[in-house]
């Protein structure tokens, strides 16, 4: 049997060839995913294993906010700490954000992207970095840097580099030696290294360490030492052994890595579920393409069970072949994405590929347990052949059935799902899980309603579009005929067409409506003419020195301005609820605000007051109310450093600009707070400056040309930016999705074949009648049109109304505005990518494009062999 | 072999030719498997005549047809419809020429299924986009007692006006000549009758010129004339056949 079955497969080898690219681009994007993740962590790994090999113990802080600064302890402490008994020798070590890179041509290195991390270096510490040329660095007029930064860069040891730190100001120090991490190449990030007293001026840390590597004398048991510590750790600090470190930071690693895995995965599933409707499709047409065969194998004595089990044992077959060739091209998926992800600044360890056994296991249970489960009916279809219908069979679909049934079924499980949804919408959850949740649960049963009732729009959309073609001429008319002759495959074949339309109208319209929602908050929310803000995007903290604000202040082009200082705090509440108290913790942005502040930034209504006195705090009304908090009364903060303060509520405000906001005064922030650096600066010009000629003004002045840190924007750059920052998201969503579409699109090519096959003496009559070979490639070709553009308007409808719901969910958080994004927003490519027209236009083209094998096999048949065919 | 001639017209004026052969010989295959389908035959079909082409299973007579027809090249020899060489014709202008100059009537699906009845005969002048005759299809039309039947679909249709349908179809483009291929071989007697009175009515009232393969004696004695095939060449003809002469006719070719 398992020769026959190889027998099969070979002899539908064309047919069978359109499955296995599904198979492969669904098992290769999930088993990509993979090894990509599996190579950045072990990558890590291996990083982390060097930081550590060698030390006993390591001192380390640990902040609980994911996007904080990190938390710091003092000099002092770490001393008492290293002073108890069996410690040889110790080495406090510092890090953190807030010095730039400047290269050659004085820009800022790495402004998007991975990280510029600076620290101390300490000659006798031979765990972590070390000196591998030149010299430790000493004093504030030398600086080592890692070696592979001042290789890209082109720096030589000996030659001056510039270092712009948010609190000193510009640097310009000698580059006096490279360090490495043993031979470990591809760190991902850049390290600026001084020596301790400069890190921590630098950073704004002084006395301050984040930690330190712990020598024990030889012979000492290394517990013995931790426990001796650990009476001493100040709050927030640990004392693990080398070992430990590693596996902690591995693991804290791989949970903030986690997200971004799991977002990439999930693509990968997507393209197999739509491939899946490819494999399936694949399966029924090669079965009805060999009802004959079958039968004839049936009436020969084969039993049911004996033809089922030879088509899902080519399935299995298939399914395991394809696996292994997605496997293997996952791995070039992994090389793609290392390099697309590095293109925009993405850039994570490297090291060989890992080629996981979970890789492979995942990857061929995934694609072989989707091509079985997908030829199941096809095969027990294959098992049931009548033998003497078969036999007489002439290829012709049986007539269809009622759809009523569908109607019902479709029709009250499209119903549950927009009861979900509106419950998370409206009703604001419920049985204890979040109103996002509700609506992604009502959104994938209503896809799942929708999908079963498509069958039903197949006809009149069909209809629709064919009457357009119609007027190009008889193929037109045909080709419209065609398709709504089967309901059923057409919407089988728009369904997975349709899939990921929907996911990539969903990224469009929620990405428009984002961008909508900045360029109205700015407009409309934000008065200022120039906004000032750090360029260094990825430090959320990033900042510049307080004297940037002083000396803008005295150009004559400024009317107003004022400045802000901006940290993530959490708000900290205990509600009852019926299952007894429960804390309500939530992030937000911090920031201490100046008097005028409400000049450029009205709230649309407020109570109390706006500005915050000593002891006082501001918020959005929304923050205020979820934490159950009254004007007068207290709010509790939880700060990295500071941790747990209380603060009297003085003022509410609601509107777009103060979204998640929480303001204190600015001399309140110098308590809670190690950095002066300012975050943002808002200006506005005096009477008759122009936005323009302000930008220009600030952008002259010496110390903004010497802090190449900063970013001086008017509201519209700032509305280009946010638009390219979202576009960047957006086109890689759509790289992944176009994986989808290209699998859905392979859908039509697998139908409009069989289209062409079961219709062989029909066409052989047209043709006969008087219907050329041109007339007959685009009745194929507009057939496929038809399908692929009704796939992609349900998708259309359905993704901008799953975008409806989600952003309407997301208002609480600030998106207010609901686009739908049908034509660009400019002429870049992005922006054709993200509208929705241009989509409807791609799957039709895509559609002619794709049914070029069934159109030329449709116009070379033999008119007289067609007619003859039984 | 020597081209018959053509039977000299009843009007005693000499007549056009509607469709002609020269020599025609068509091979299939090559090597082992090669079949001399059609061995240097002529045979010439003037306008106006209703002509029958006769022979067992495999003599060659659809391949004469398709070959006549244009749908199938001819490996060797000239074909021509009217006085148009068709031999050297590419895909394009062969299938315009059968859009225009050739009508068609199979023995089964000879109508689109997605097309109803009216649509189904105006299919050839859709395709040449050109308007048709009004007055002739409503002529066409109720002749072959299709009025109330031109919006079903061929599934709605019985057989036999299924049938009348392709003959609709045929003749409403006017064409040079008309090819039926076995076009009652799955009718009952009284459907193919009426089929047999409509394309004698046509050739007789509308001078159509109809060229039909058949291996039923009784439509065959309906054609003005009859051309016997075996083996891929012309062994006989007979004009004004009986069904009786023409079945002790296949019995003597048998013998």
């Amino acid at each position: 049997m398992f020769r026959s079955s190889l027998k099969s497969l070979w002899a539908y080898r064309a047919r069978m060839s359109l499955t296995l690219m599904a198979i492969i681009l669904g098992v290769g994007l999930i088993s990509g995913v993979y090894v990509y993740s599996d190579t950045i962590s072990r990558g890590f790994n291996e990083i982390f294993e060097e930081s550590f090999s060698g030390v006993d113990i390591v001192v380390r802080t640990e902040s609980d906010f994911t996007f904080g600064e990190g938390v710091f302890i003092s000099e002092a402490d770490f001393d008492r700490l290293t002073s108890v008994p069996g410690v040889q020798r110790a080495y406090p070590s510092l890090a953190g954000l807030g010095v730039s890179l400047l290269d050659r041509e004085g820009e800022v290195v790495g402004v998007q992207g991975t990280p510029t991390f600076t620290s101390n270096l300490t000659e006798g510490d031979t765990a972590g970095f070390v000196i591998d040329q030149g010299a430790y660095p000493s004093g504030p007029d030398e600086v080592a840097l890692d070696r592979e930064t001042a290789v890209a860069e082109g720096f030589q040891i000996g030659e001056p580099i510039t270092l712009i730190s948010e609190q000193l100001g510009r640097m310009e120090p000698v580059l006096v030696g490279t360090a490495g991490l043993a031979d470990i190449d591809g760190l991902g990030s850049r390290w600026i290294l001084f020596d301790l007293p400069v890190a921590q001026q630098s950073l704004g840390r002084q006395g301050m360490v984040s930690g330190g590597n712990v020598y024990v004398e030889p012979g000492t048991p290394v517990e013995d030492v931790i426990a001796a510590m650990t009476p001493l750790l100040p709050p927030n600090a640990a004392a693990l052994s080398g070992q430990q470190a590693a596996e902690a930071q591995a693991a804290e690693l791989q949970e903030n890595l986690g997200f971004f895995t799991t977002f990439l995965t999930v693509f990968g599933y997507i393209a197999l579920f739509v491939g899946a409707f490819l494999i399936y499709n694949t399966f029924r047409i090669v079965v009805s393409q060999r009802t004959r065969d079958l039968a004839l194998l049936r009436a020969l004595g084969a039993g049911k069970a004996q033809v089922m089990t030879m088509v899902l044992l080519e399935s299995l077959l298939l399914g395991v072949i394809g696996s292994l060739l997605g496997i293997a091209f996952g791995v070039l998926i992994a090389v793609g994405l290392q390099a697309g992800l590095g293109a925009i600044g993405l850039t994570f360890p490297s090291t060989s590929l890992v080629i996981a056994a979970r890789t492979v296991v995942v990857g061929l249970t995934a694609g072989a347990l989707v091509t079985v489960g997908s030829s199941l009916a096809p095969a027990r279809r294959a098992s049931r052949v009548s033998i003497m219908a078969a036999l007489n069979e002439d290829g012709v679909p049986a007539a269809r059935r009622s759809l009523l049934r569908r109607a019902a079924g479709g029709g009250a499980i499209t119903a549950a799902g927009a009861g979900a949804a509106w419950l998370g919408l409206f009703g604001g959850g419920g049985l204890g899980l979040s109103a996002v949740v509700w609506v992604g649960i009502g959104v994938g049963i209503v896809f799942l309603g929708m999908f079963i009732l498509s069958p039903l729009f197949a006809e009149p959309i069909t209809s629709l579009l064919g009457w357009i073609l119609e007027r190009t001429g008889m193929a037109g008319k045909l080709a419209r005929r065609n398709a709504m002759r089967s309901p059923r495959r057409t919407a089988a074949t728009a369904g997975a067409v349709m899939i990921s339309i929907t996911l990539v109208a969903l990224a469009s319209t929620m990405s428009g409506s984002l961008r909508a929602t900045i360029d109205e908050v700015l407009a409309d929310d934000v008065e200022a003419d120039v906004i000032i803000t750090s360029a260094n995007q990825f430090d959320p903290t990033a900042g510049f020195s307080a004297g940037l604000a002083d000396r803008i202040r005295q150009l004559p082009q400024v009317g107003e301005i004022t400045r802000l200082q901006v940290a993530p705090v959490r708000t900290f509440s205990v509600r009852e609820t019926a299952a007894g108290p429960e804390e309500n913790i939530n992030d937000h942005n911090i920031a201490s605000i100046e008097d005028n502040f409400t000049l450029f930034l009205p709230p649309e209504s407020s109570a109390g007051t706006l500005l915050p006195g000593p002891g006082e705090v501001v918020m959005e009304e929304s923050i205020a109310a979820d934490n159950g908090w009254e004007i007068g009364g207290e709010a509790t903060l939880r700060f990295e450093q500071a941790g747990q303060r209380t603060f009297t509520l003085v003022g509410t405000a609601a509107g777009p600009a103060w979204n998640g906001l929480i303001s204190i005064s600015r001399p309140q922030w110098a308590d809670l707070f190690a950095s002066s650096s300012d975050s943002q600066i808002y200006i506005q010009a005096a009477p008759g400056v122009s936005p323009e000629n302000l930008k220009s003004a600030i952008e002259a002045l010496p110390i903004v040309e010497e802090l190449a840190t900063v970013s001086v924007q008017t509201e519209e750059d700032l509305q280009t930016q946010a638009e390219e920052g979202i576009n960047q998201l957006l086109n890689l969503i759509l790289a992944l999705l176009g994986v989808t579409v290209i699998i859905g699109m392979l859908g039509v090519t697998n139908t409009m074949a069989l289209s062409v096959f079961e219709r062989t003496r029909e066409i052989g009559l047209l043709r006969a009648v008087g219907l050329d070979r041109p007339a007959a490639r685009w009745m194929v070709r507009m057939e496929a049109v038809i399908v692929s553009v009704f796939g992609c308007l349900l998708g259309v409808g359905l993704g901008v109304l799953f975008g409806w719901a989600i952003v309407r969910s997301l208002r609480d958080v600030g998106v207010t505005t609901f686009l739908i994004p049908w034509t660009p927003a400019s002429w870049s490519v992005s922006s054709l990518l993200g509208s929705l027209l241009f989509w409807v236009a791609a799957t039709a083209v895509l559609g002619v494009a794709f049914a070029s094998y069934p159109a030329r096999r449709a116009a070379k048949l033999k008119v007289v062999e067609a007619i003859a065919r039984l | 072999m020597t081209a018959p001639a053509p039977d000299a017209p009843p009007t005693g004026e000499p007549r056009p030719f509607a469709a002609r052969a020269e020599r025609i010989t068509k091979i299939y295959g090559s090597g082992d498997t090669r079949v001399t389908a059609l061995d240097e035959v002529s045979v010439a079909f003037p306008a106006g005549e209703f002509a029958a082409v006769m022979g067992p299973s495999g003599s060659g007579k659809s391949t004469l047809m398709h070959c006549m027809a244009g749908l199938d090249e001819v490996t060797e020899g000239t074909v021509w419809i009217g006085d148009q060489d068709i031999s050297q014709l590419n895909d394009r202008r062969l299938t315009r020429m059968r859009r225009r100059r050739v009508g068609f009537i199979f023995q089964a699906f000879n109508l689109v299924p997605t097309l109803n009845a009216r649509e189904n005969i105006t299919l050839p002048s859709d395709l040449a986009s050109v308007t048709m005759d009004r007055e002739w299809f409503n002529q066409v039309v109720e002749t072959l007692g299709l009025t109330d039947r031109l919006k079903h679909r061929p599934s709605q249709l019985s057989g036999g006006q299924q049938q009348r349908v392709a003959a609709a179809r045929a003749l409403a483009a006017r064409p040079d000549l008309i090819f039926a291929d076995e076009p009652t071989g799955n009718l009952d007697s009284t459907a193919s009758g009426e089929l047999l009175d409509f394309l004698a009515a046509a050739v007789r009232d509308f001078g159509q010129t109809i060229v039909m393969v058949t291996h039923d004696a009784t439509a065959a004695a309906r054609a003005d004339r009859i051309v016997f095939l075996a083996d891929g060449r012309i062994v006989s003809e007979m004009t004004d056949p009986t069904p009786e002469r023409v079945l002790d006719h296949i019995k003597d070719l048998e013998r």
